[in-house]
């Protein structure tokens, strides 16, 4: 059968229609041949719309189709669940992420934009015209436990939550634990290491003296996180200062910070090792306001390296520097710094004015804050990323929030960062939903693109055995590498790193990036 | 095994610029396995030499190959027509693999893309380290299953030297003593006595100083019969 192409784009971002031509670029998308609908929609995500262009390939029998819109984990997945319904093979429907890799980086050049996006759009549809449909597989899960890794707010509430949607919940709680919740809790226990995939794990865990294994379906890591305690030059100066959450976690009881309250970056402002943290910025503006609002009169200093607002965290900035906040940039080098003997005040030399200041501290507060080595353990264990921040990775925020890239595996609270209370809780809540509703479906889906040896060149060099973040090489009893398909993420770091190049990954082969990479440089290389 | 690593694109490039027709030849086995001459390495070695003769405005033909082991003459033979029809042979398997293909076509040049280097253990991934230099004269079960001539800077058989300290080697204060090892092995074994029993000098014949080694295994050598009755069936 000759290929059937739709090609869908969103124009729902501010910037994305304002820099490029967008009916240009479809023009040249619809212009190529095999291609029988194409459907500039105002966004993708919406379920209206999604009804409707799913409808029309329908209609025009599509087996293929092009999204120019964002990355795929950001768009809505309703839309390539209805092109499943629909018939279309989902690893046919190809995202090409116009946002990211067009809009941001040339935001400044109308040119290259509408060029590399069309280019782009190009070499996606010959990506197309040589993918082939894959298909899924189904593994009953073997319980319907859900672990959840830490006994504090988030993980009781996490407990509670799946415990509701029918799962069996085990809580392992690092010291002993008096507190109550449904399921079982196993007080004095640690995560060693994890077998298996989303689903059906098999965790071993130090439970007292002894290690036991323990089956189950999924995990959710609400361990506190351990942030390590402040260390650096002003932490050390400043007896009383402390990490943001905590003043923000004094706030909602109602205690009044003495004024006024310096908000610096890092407790080592000179420092190379502690990166500031991602969230650190919009956390502190959101607490300068609250002290705004909450004592007008006092003042409040942020004093950071950058300043970073992105989206609507701008509007907040706004507000901020409207209530009167004192923003203060420093250069590394003529950081802020407070006298031991003098504890009340911090000099800092301000990059606008490039003279140096003395501010009076009531309270202090550090935005960043070092992680503790916890994270990286369990992190190891069940092998899942890490963040800049030392903490547990979540997906993405806009659609996976308590997710981590494994399926199977949700995160919470502290965990990924230090949060306060009420936040902590409401995400134990979403992990533990999430979870829940996981394990309930009780079988997996694996398959599609997954890693796939050619035995006859493989080596047995163990470097996939090795590499693979999931476990999923072993050596079968060929003396060659097998796939454990059902724990593969489709990740390509085997096929990337096999010397004898004989794994290949299922729907990304060498053939159909090179394909690709040549339309995109316009012609042989 | 053995461990190679690339040497220096520009050196290779420098190499070959004056060929036309050049095959780059792999190794499926130890250079494979370290990362340095697999599939994937005479790939990418193709691709960059190709890349670099089009931007010099050279007019050369490159094509990768690789065999199972470039040191057994029957799979070098698998690639017989491509190594006839070559300016050059670019081997990126150990030095055996690419003397076996000189040895095999004497009129063809072979060039090495690797430097050989070590009879190395992957510590962990991508980390090979030198546990023995093939000094013919096995000793390691004196030392504790630890080898002095290839893991102690000075090659020491009666050691440690007055330089080691806090179990580093004094040559290089990043690199663990050997003798230190060795010492903590044997008390680990309950052997600590062998560490005072001297060691007379070693028969360094079987070294490598001697010239060129050979092994023989005479019970897996074919009889002159049954050569003649291979090469018969070929
Ligand atoms: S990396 Fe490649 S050659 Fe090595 S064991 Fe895995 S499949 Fe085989
Ligand atoms: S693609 Fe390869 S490295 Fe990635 S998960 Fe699958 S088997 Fe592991
Ligand atoms: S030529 Fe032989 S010794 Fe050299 S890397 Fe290949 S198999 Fe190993
Ligand atoms: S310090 Fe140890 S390893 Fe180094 S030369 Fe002396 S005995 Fe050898």
């Amino acid at each position: 059968m000759k290929a059937r192409i739709q090609v869908l784009a969103c124009k729902a971002c501010t910037e994305m229609p304002q820099l490029l031509d967008m009916d240009d670029l479809m023009n040249v998308a619809s212009e190529r041949e095999l291609v029988v609908s194409s459907m500039l929609v105002d966004r993708v995500c919406d379920p209206k719309i999604i009804k409707r262009v799913v409808a029309e390939a329908s209609e025009r029998d599509v087996d293929r189709v092009l999204v120019l819109a964002c990355q795929k984990k950001d768009v809505n997945p309703g839309l390539l669940a209805a092109y499943k319904r629909a018939g279309v093979n989902e690893f046919m429907v190809e995202y090409i992420n116009l946002r990211d890799e067009v809009i941001l980086p040339h935001i400044s050049d109308k040119e290259r934009a509408q060029a590399k996006a069309e280019t782009k759009a190009v070499a996606g549809l010959e990506r197309l015209l040589m993918l082939q449909p894959l298909e899924k597989a189904e593994e009953v899960m073997r319980t319907k436990n859900v672990v959840i890794l830490g006994g504090g707010v988030a993980g009781r509430k996490a407990a509670e939550v799946a415990a509701a949607e029918g799962a069996h919940t085990i809580i392992i709680e690092k010291s002993g634990s008096s507190h109550k919740t449904p399921g079982v809790i196993m007080p004095n226990s640690t995560l060693l290491g994890a077998k298996g995939y989303g689903g059906n794990f098999v965790l071993s865990i130090k439970a007292g003296e002894k290690v036991e294994e323990l089956e189950c379906a999924a995990v959710v890591v609400a361990t506190g996180g351990g942030w390590a305690e402040l260390k650096g030059p002003l932490a050390k100066a400043f007896k009383s200062a402390v990490p943001l959450y905590r003043l923000h976690e004094q706030m909602q009881t109602g205690a009044v910070p003495k004024g006024p309250v310096v908000i610096v970056d890092s407790p080592d402002p000179a420092g190379k090792t502690l990166a500031v943290q991602d969230f650190a910025w919009d956390d502190t503006l959101e607490l300068a306001i609250d002290l705004k609002k909450q004592q007008p009169l006092e003042e409040v200093y942020v004093v950071f390296q950058e300043m970073r607002a992105f989206g609507l965290s701008e509007l907040a900035y706004k507000d901020a520097a409207e209530l009167g906040v004192r923003f203060i940039r420093y250069d590394r080098a003529a950081g802020p710094k407070i006298d031991p003997k003098e504890p009340t005040k911090l000099t800092v030399k301000d990059l606008a004015q490039a003279e140096v200041l003395t501010i009076p501290i009531g309270t202090l507060a550090f935005a960043a804050i070092p992680a503790n080595k916890d994270n990286i353990g369990i992190a190891t264990a069940l092998r899942i990323p890490m963040s800049p921040e030392g903490g547990v990775r979540r997906g993405s925020i806009q659609r996976w929030p308590v997710s981590t890239p494994r399926p199977g595996v949700f995160v919470c609270g502290s965990a990924m960062f230090p949060k306060s209370k009420d936040m902590a809780e409401a995400e134990g809540e979403a992990a533990g939903l999430m979870a829940g509703k996981f394990v309930m479906k009780g079988v997996i889906e694996y398959g599609g693109v997954v890693a796939e040896v050619a035995q006859e060149k493989c080596s047995a060099c163990l470097t996939c055995v090795r590499t693979c973040p999931y476990d999923a090489p072993y050596i079968g009893s060929a003396g060659k590498v097998e796939i454990r398909i059902q724990a593969c993420q489709g990740c390509g770091m085997c096929a990337g790193i096999c010397p004898s190049k004989a794994i290949e990954l299922r729907g990304s082969t060498d053939d159909q990036i090179a394909q690709e990479t040549r339309t995109m440089l316009g012609g042989d290389f | 095994m053995i461990v190679a690593k690339r040497k220096p694109m520009a050196e290779i490039a420098e190499m070959v610029a004056p060929y036309k027709t050049v095959k780059v030849i792999g190794c499926r086995s130890c250079v494979a396995i370290c990362l340095a001459g697999g599939e994937k390495e005479v790939k990418m070695l193709v691709s960059a030499l190709r890349l670099k003769a089009k931007k010099e405005g050279r007019k050369q033909e490159f094509e990768g190959l690789v065999v199972e082991r470039q040191c057994e003459k029957e799979w070098v033979e698998e690639v017989e027509g491509k190594i006839l029809d070559s300016d050059l042979v670019l081997s990126m398997a150990c030095s055996l693999g690419a003397q076996t293909i000189g040895d095999m076509y004497p009129k063809k040049i072979v060039f090495p893309a690797l430097n050989t280097g070590i009879f190395g253990v992957p510590e962990e991934q991508g980390v090979w380290s030198e546990k023995c230099v093939g000094c013919g004269n096995c000793i390691i079960h004196t030392t504790g299953g630890i080898c002095p001539i290839a893991r102690c800077a000075k090659s020491m058989l009666n050691g440690p030297c007055g330089g080691s300290s806090n179990g580093k080697c004094e040559v290089n204060l990043e690199v663990d003593c050997a003798w230190y090892a060795i010492h903590e092995r044997l008390k680990l074994q309950n052997r600590l006595d062998l560490i005072e029993q001297v060691s007379p000098p070693k028969d360094w014949s079987t070294s490598h100083s001697g010239g060129r080694r050979v092994y023989v295994r005479d019970d897996a050598k074919l009889t002159q019969h049954q050569k003649k009755g291979k090469e018969a069936v070929r």
